[in-house]
């Protein structure tokens, strides 16, 4: 069987609150960070995420137009009145990527505030694709477990299995 | 009076099964002066009552799996709340599928007996009565072929008989994916567990449906291939093989 | 987003299927286990099938989110129309109608032509049932759990059921706040 899992090193998942619930790596023999440090891998990625979003430019804006939000709501949300971010319409999101020579670290954040971490090899394409398919499988087989805690570490066989199979069987 | 058949404490909620005979002595003094304003059952003014719907029109419908998959999912995470182990929460989960194989089995007859245009004279009950198993082979064919692909679109896997002769009365269906347990992890410290426990339950009614006793578990045997792959165990009781018996040399099929 | 666009998401999400009438016995079973687990006090079981459906609306967010790929709403009218065409159509393949909004853009109901949660289904004749239970209460949970998700605090209740002999099956639900991020916008 060809192993596609070539160019994919490892995923985390960190919960809503900044907490590693899941690590696994996809290649035998790779260096293991300590437990130890990669909850504080996921503790220190959840921080500079969250100033990422908070440090994105704001420009003044001459009329203070209403928020998305507020505009027909009439409910009162978050919003900065007399600045505005350089494209309203779009959501402020944190860091997206890191990339170094060696590998690249992907982040994709769910609206639920849930955090998936790829690393990949800076080579491997389709990266979003391939982690759109894990949150498909998150939803599938850690989602729809009764014995899942919501916010709490994973450990889901059917997920280990079929993210596992996935990634191998993927061309 | 002793406890009232297993299936007679299932009505009413057309499809669940309130039971009717649980009404509490406490709460009779309210019942009845509510009853007094109102007898029986409000319907909505086009009178459109689950009477005026066809039975079948659901025949070949379909939901979304993910729906009956966090359905599924709160059943089990509220019995686990309420009971004290494995076999407890096994229990409950049959418990709870026990009335749809009662209710299925009334579908399945009907659907098999109901293709013409007798479907609408339903309440006639000479024209073609339905097959009902007598055997315990027929029966199993039918869990095993249209209940099964009633439920799961598709027949089980293998219908076997116990090979020893100290359990004659055991026979096994082989579900090599159950779709209850797609998407289900049990913890390793419940590793036994199997939420088909479920599916074991519809078995049951089905089988107590047609006037055969049985105890039917849910039990793991899972290979490289089919990792929750499982085996239903179905356990007649004493009548039902001594029945069976005279069946037999009476040359009844 | 526009109307039709989002009917068209709910129209073309891949959906796995199941026999309907397994889901709709199942739910029936669940109703009728808490009926029997609350003797008959419907208003406890109301609320026990409130709280199951807020627990299911935190986990199938996620699926909806990861299945349809849609992104956030601009707006509570964009959000209810997001459920109607797409969460109800994905879940139970039903599209209930948003009406009756109030001025304030806040408040709006769910009509249902259609429930395959109570097909088939007739409330007990126990002069009670009709007056307290509402069969599909879990409804409301799913959509207080996810939206909770979300970020938007929602509060949702049945107005009417066929079941009680009512022309219609109606749900109101209303905005009660957006919940701020852990780390907001507005700098100190």
């Amino acid at each position: 069987m060809p192993d596609n899992t070539r160019g994919v090193f490892s995923l985390i998942i960190i919960n809503k609150a900044g907490g590693l619930i899941y690590q696994r790596e996809f290649q035998s023999g790779l260096r293991n960070l300590s437990t130890n440090d990669y909850l504080v891998l996921a503790g220190t990625f959840h921080g500079v995420h969250a100033i990422t979003r908070s440090i994105t430019p704001k420009i003044p804006i001459s009329q203070p137009a209403p928020s998305p939000a507020t505009s027909s709501t009439g409910i009162t949300a978050p919003a900065a009145s007399g600045y505005s971010y350089p494209n309203p319409g779009v959501p402020v999101s944190g860091l997206d990527y890191l990339e170094t020579d060696k590998f690249r670290m992907t982040c994709f954040q769910t609206l639920t505030g849930t955090k998936f971490l790829l690393f990949t090899d800076p080579l491997t394409g389709s990266v979003d694709t391939i982690i759109q398919k894990i949150y498909e499988l998150y939803a599938d087989y850690v989602m729809k477990n009764p014995f899942y805690q919501i916010e709490m570490p994973v450990r889901c066989e059917a997920f280990d299995r079929h993210l596992g199979a996935w990634l191998r069987g993927r061309t | 009076m002793a406890a009232p058949p297993r299936h007679a404490t299932m009505q009413s909620i057309s499809n669940g099964g309130i039971a009717p005979g649980t009404d509490r002595p406490q709460t009779q003094q309210t019942q009845a002066q509510l009853s007094q304003q109102s007898p029986g059952l409000r319907v909505p003014s086009n009178r459109k009552t689950i009477y005026d719907r066809h039975l079948n029109r659901s025949r070949n419908a379909e939901l979304s799996r993910a729906s009956f998959a966090f359905l599924f999912g709160e059943m089990v995470t509220y019995a686990q709340r309420r009971v004290t182990g494995i076999q407890d929460l096994e229990k409950r989960l049959n418990e709870q599928g026990y009335p749809l194989g009662l209710r299925l089995l009334d579908l399945l007859f009907y659907r098999s007996t109901s293709t013409s245009s007798s479907a609408l004279s339903s309440s006639s009950t000479s024209s073609s009565p339905p097959n009902r198993p007598l055997r315990i082979i027929t029966l199993l064919h039918l869990i095993h072929g249209p209940l099964w692909r009633l439920l799961f679109g598709r027949a089980a896997d293998a219908l076997e008989h116990s090979v020893s002769p100290d359990t004659p009365n055991e026979y096994m269906i082989t579900d090599n994916d159950p779709m209850v347990n797609t998407y289900i992890s049990a913890p390793r410290d419940m590793s036994m567990l199997n939420c088909a426990a479920y599916v074991a339950g519809i078995i049951e009614g089905v089988c107590d449906g047609c006037g055969f006793e049985t105890k039917v578990s849910a039990h793991n045997q899972p290979t490289e291939l089919w990792p929750s792959r499982t085996v239903f165990l179905v356990r007649f009781g004493d009548p039902v093989m001594e029945r069976e018996k005279v069946l037999e040399r009476a040359g009844v099929k | 987003m526009s109307s039709t666009k989002t009917s068209r998401i709910g129209e073309e999400t891949r959906v796995d299927k199941v026999n309907a009438e397994l889901v709709t016995l199942t739910y029936g079973t669940i109703v009728a286990q808490l009926c029997q687990d609350y003797d008959s006090n419907y208003q406890d079981v109301n609320k026990q099938l409130d709280k199951m459906g807020y627990n299911i609306g935190m986990r199938l967010i996620e699926d909806f989110l990861a299945k349809s790929g849609v992104g956030r709403c601009a707006n509570f009218r964009e959000t209810a129309d997001m459920i109607a065409k797409v969460g109800f159509k994905i879940f139970l393949n039903v599209t209930p109608t948003v009406t009756n909004w109030t001025s304030d853009n806040t408040q709006f109901s769910l009509i249902f032509e259609d429930n395959p949660l109570a097909d088939f289904v007739e409330l007990p004749d126990d002069g009670r049932a009709q007056d307290e239970l509402w069969f599909s209460n879990i409804l409301c949970g799913v959509l207080r759990g996810s939206l909770e998700m979300v970020q938007m605090q929602i509060e949702a209740h049945f107005v009417s059921d066929v079941l009680r002999g009512d022309d219609t099956t109606e749900m109101r639900v209303s905005l009660v706040r957006y919940i701020e991020d852990e780390m907001p916008p507005e700098e100190e």
